[in-house]
């Protein structure tokens, strides 16, 4: 049994016991989820959305989960499968539309290069940071945001700019 | 033609990036490329607050299930048992009468009166007779109940001839039931009810479920979630924004509230963790009635809300289990 596994066992026993502890699991998968379930969806709300059902879904039924020797994130990921399907489902008002694969490896290694991309914004200096949220979640244009941080657009340019130049760097060039 | 500086080339793709357009053309760009990879990769940043509130919605939900835990409630009963506390005796006849009710326990409470506890099909209920219940703190007041019945016309006609007065005849409610309403000779509300299909609202209710009346029911639901984890199940509002039913969850146990003349009620809770949840209900802006203590039945501490609710939280003794 790997660390990961082990680890994981233990979680899932503790929340078991005690429905508390799930927010240990919630912790240490929520990314994981949401930057799963965000690549197949459309926008941010229903990434939130479809994350939330996800986690509310795993916390009742984790009284049930029957340990069969798998990471939990393949039970996480399951549940999301399904959820995504709901939702494409209503969307679409296809009842046949099928529940995506689990992640492969490979995206597996894509869905965590993003989560630490998102863990390095976190570490941008205040100002950069505060650009990054302020284009990709509040989706202001320059000039908001010029406006916002009471500087020209040109240096908000240039602030976006170096954000995105540091993040590339510290993803090891390769972002 | 002058190649236009990076940080605009770059704006450009973060501006068709963000609003989903196709911004493929960037990575023909050698100069701008790594930089577009980056810029697709943060189109789905998460909010800051969304994991905040994702973890405070599933705090609350597991702090609603750790006081399921059914080690915690006595064989029988559910999370929450209504507690009616009376000043004279007969409570248990007239239930014994209208509705089978069977008294399961008795003895003499710690204030002096009777404390008896009956059950009425799936459901417990809590009677405290005279004397100064609960340290004093309880009141003597009447409290309101939706109860469900096979055949409400029978039923109804058995209270009104048990001493019961009519709130209301037996009739086909759009709700989903047949119902009739009736005040105990000692003043309590029974709505009485009789499934009447699908949208009936029996299938999420036990036997008997307490019904809070209360002004300002829509704010005290929330402030019920905060204070003792409920879970919101149903919400009805009239026009004017008042909240005409609503239904919530506490453990296995649901409660119903509605705008209406106040008819506060008394709850024994059974919980795992009576400490954690009487700090939680003290924080969320109820008042101490009863300090935690250790008493023979099980270790028992209560709060009053705003408008008048008592909520005991305990953990029985083992051998009260």
């Amino acid at each position: 049994m790997t660390q990961t596994t082990e680890d994981d066992r233990l979680l899932i026993e503790a929340a078991q016991a005690d429905p508390a502890r799930f927010l240990e699991l919630y912790e240490r998968y929520v990314n994981r989820i949401y930057t799963f379930v965000s690549r197949r969806t459309e926008n941010r709300a229903a990434a939130e959305d479809i994350t939330s059902q996800v986690f509310e879904r795993a916390l009742g039924a984790v009284g049930r989960f029957e340990w069969r020797g798998l990471p939990v994130s393949v039970w996480l990921f399951r549940i999301a499968s399904n959820a995504l399907a709901d939702h494409w489902r209503e969307r679409s008002r296809n009842a046949d539309e099928p529940a995506p694969d689990v992640p492969d490896p490979r995206e597996i290694e894509d869905i965590d290069r993003r989560i630490a991309l998102y863990q390095e914004v976190e570490r941008l200096p205040d100002v950069q940071r505060q650009v990054i949220l302020m284009r990709f979640v509040e989706e202001k244009s320059i000039r908001e945001v010029a406006a916002a941080l009471n500087r020209s657009e040109g240096a908000v340019k240039q602030l976006q700019l170096r954000a995105l130049e540091t993040l590339r760097k510290s993803m090891g060039g390769h972002g | 033609m002058a190649e236009r500086p990076l940080t605009d080339r770059l704006d450009e793709t973060v501006d068709a990036i963000v609003r989903r357009e196709d911004a493929t053309g960037a990575l023909r760009d050698l100069e701008l490329a790594p930089f577009a990879r980056v810029a697709a990769d943060l189109r789905h940043y998460p909010r800051p607050a969304f994991k905040t509130r994702l973890r405070a919605q599933l705090e609350r939900r597991t702090t609603m299930t750790a006081i399921s835990t059914t080690t915690a409630v006595r064989e029988g009963f559910t999370t929450v048992t209504p507690y009616i506390r009376v000043g004279d005796a007969g409570l248990v006849d007239f239930l014994a009468q209208v509705f089978d009710a069977q008294e399961t326990f008795s003895g003499r409470g710690s204030g002096g009166g009777m404390h008896r506890e009956v059950r009425i099909g799936d459901s417990m209920v809590m009677i405290g007779e005279g004397g100064t219940a609960a340290g004093g703190v309880m009141p003597i007041r009447p409290v309101t109940f939706h109860v469900f019945v096979k055949d409400v016309d029978a039923t109804f006609e058995r209270a009104i001839a048990a001493g019961a007065t009519s709130l209301g005849e037996p009739a086909d409610r759009h709700y989903g039931e047949r119902s009739g309403f009736v005040s105990d000779p000692l003043g309590n509300h029974w709505y009485i009810a009789t499934a009447l299909g699908q949208q009936s609202l029996a299938s999420a209710l036990r036997t008997v479920t307490p019904v809070l009346r209360l002004k300002g029911a829509a704010e005290h639901l929330e402030f019920l979630k905060r204070a003792l984890g409920a879970v919101e199940e149903m919400r009805a509002a009239e026009p004017s924004g008042a909240l005409r039913y609503g239904r919530i969850r506490v453990g296995d146990a649901a409660i119903e509230l509605g705008e209406g003349d106040p008819m506060p009620g008394s709850f024994m809770l059974y919980v795992a963790d009576p400490d954690a949840m009487y700090q939680r209900a003290v924080a969320a802006g109820a008042t101490s009635i009863m300090p935690l203590s250790d008493q023979p039945y099980g270790r028992v501490g209560g709060v009053q809300d705003a408008v008048g609710n008592q909520w005991f939280f305990s953990r029985p003794t083992p051998a009260m289990s």
